[in-house]
């Protein structure tokens, strides 16, 4: 935020710590993101293993953020600019953590395509996973530099994101029919296709509240969206 | 008062004052909104006791100190020469830092200003009385010993009492400057529920050097520095928004 120092120095340190464990919280779901799409395109287990492994680290990250947040909230009565920021870390801590699971969960599902995927291109897959990491880097940029600019970019580049699923999510139908052998596999990689879609809107939702933590004003409730899918293959990764 | 009262109670337009040579009011130019609570919020020295002064003319007590510019109050400039102070300060009461009760009875620190402007027989005066002291939640503590002198009476219930005495004159204003500087938590609250309470019928201004009272109680809150005013806005928006930067800075705790 403003470069002005607190006159109360503890608050000032507190401030700083809050935003270090948030930058490193960002800096560990940012590689967990990576290793699960390299464990699909270059279908590498031990990357797998290691995203996986890197989750209770992002939880624990969540719980210390949350407690810092509250004792920040609690004893400082933060005001204006502070009280944002607070209460954006808060939010975003939460978003972080269902990032860090969806790439477990990307993670995972990649040890179950394989055999099957020969026929299937992960061309689409992976572009839409280059994407999604773009996002999801300039949202974490956005929070370490509180830079309302960045945050506007993830916001608009949310919809080619969708636009990325629901391709994607036509182009594994289409496998499906072609050959029932490959629905399996084509099921984990639509999870993992609607897996990726949202961490697309939680890097959207993190740029959301660094635009207003920053600024102070909010987003349009109504964010740019791509054509939705046919059918809803929502899913909820293990937490 | 009827049906149409007005929406804005004290309105302030470039206001300047000044104690001898020295110019502490810069221009100042803020509505007071009827029936909701202004607080008025800034480091020592800004301004906004001043401010606070003025509309009673309280600085007409001292000689050199002079304000020009307009402060209307019910249509009126209470700035011009040849107004009924008495009047004046009956219509917009005042409320000190510290509890001022007179060195008498508390029944008769009430009846005293009433007495200055209104002639009520002892029932009318009894029940003006308990009214007051019932709407400051007083009465339950005092109405025993009504004749003990208030000096008896705790800082907070002090306090309550110099506020029912404030409001037994049926003012439309009441002035309150830092009410609860002096008093423990339990009685800042009983003040700062009082305030709430009062705002359906009076217009009032406050100043407080405690943030989040100031974030608790008031509608608006006007950030003064240096004899100016720098922001006047909604509370929740001074509170999570201000538009200044120094305003920003003042509230978060980064002034230099």
């Amino acid at each position: 935020m403003a470069d002005r120092s607190h006159i109360v120095k503890s608050y000032e340190q507190e401030l700083g710590q809050l935003r270090s464990m948030m930058s490193q919280m960002g800096g560990i779901v940012e590689n967990q993101v990576a290793l699960a799409l390299s464990a699909i395109a270059d279908r590498n287990e031990e990357a797998a293993d290691a995203a996986a492994r890197q989750d209770p680290d992002v939880d624990e990250l969540e719980r210390e953020v949350e407690s810092l947040a509250i004792r920040l909230l609690a004893l400082r009565s933060p005001m204006a600019s502070d009280l944002r920021e607070i209460v954006a870390a808060l939010k975003i801590t939460g978003d972080l953590e269902r990032i860090g699971d969806y790439a477990s969960s990307i993670a995972r599902r990649s040890l179950r395509i394989r055999g099957a995927d020969g026929q299937i291109s992960l061309s689409g897959l992976r572009s839409m996973g280059r994407l999604v990491q773009d996002n999801l880097r300039r949202s974490i940029d956005a929070i370490t530099q509180q830079d309302s600019n960045r945050a506007m970019e993830v916001w608009h580049a949310d919809r080619a994101v969708d636009e990325y699923y629901t391709a994607l999510f036509r182009e594994l139908v289409t496998y499906m029919m072609e050959d029932p052998r490959n629905i399996r596999a084509c099921t984990e990689l639509l999870f993992i296709a609607k897996n990726l879609e949202r961490i697309g809107d939680h890097a959207t939702n993190i740029a959301e509240r660094v635009f207003y933590a920053v600024t102070g004003d909010n987003l349009p409730a109504v964010r740019p969206r791509g054509a939705p899918a046919t059918a809803d293959t929502s899913e909820q990764p293990d937490r | 008062m009827n049906e149409t009262k007005p929406q804005v109670a004290l309105a302030v337009r470039n206001l300047n004052f000044y104690y001898g040579q020295n110019h502490a009011l810069h221009d100042i130019s803020i509505d007071f909104p009827a029936r909701k609570v202004t607080a008025m919020i800034g480091p020592s020295g800004c301004g906004k006791s001043t401010l606070l002064r003025i509309f009673n003319r309280m600085y007409d007590l001292y000689p050199g100190q002079r304000a020009t510019g307009e402060v209307i109050f019910d249509g009126r400039n209470i700035l011009e020469t040849g107004l009924d102070l008495n009047i004046l300060r009956a219509r917009i009461g005042m409320v000190f830092q510290k509890p001022t009760p007179f060195p008498m009875s508390i029944y008769d620190n009430i009846a005293f200003g009433v007495r200055l402007h209104e002639r009520l027989n002892k029932a009318d005066m009894d029940v003006r009385v308990q009214d007051v002291l019932t709407r400051v939640a007083l009465w339950n503590e005092v109405r025993d010993r009504l004749n003990a002198p208030a000096a008896g009476l705790s800082g907070g219930q002090q306090q309550r009492l110099c506020i029912a005495r404030s409001i037994a004159t049926r003012p439309e204003v009441l002035l309150l400057d830092e009410p609860t500087s002096a008093l423990d938590p339990i009685s800042t609250a009983r003040i700062e529920e009082l305030l709430d309470e009062l705002k359906e019928e009076f217009t009032i201004a406050i100043v407080t050097h405690n943030m989040q009272q100031a974030a608790r109680c008031a509608d608006q809150v006007a950030f003064f520095y240096m004899g100016r005013l720098i922001e006047v806005d909604a509370a929740d928006r001074i509170f999570t928004n201000p538009k200044q930067q120094q305003t920003q800075d003042y509230i978060t705790g980064r002034f230099g």
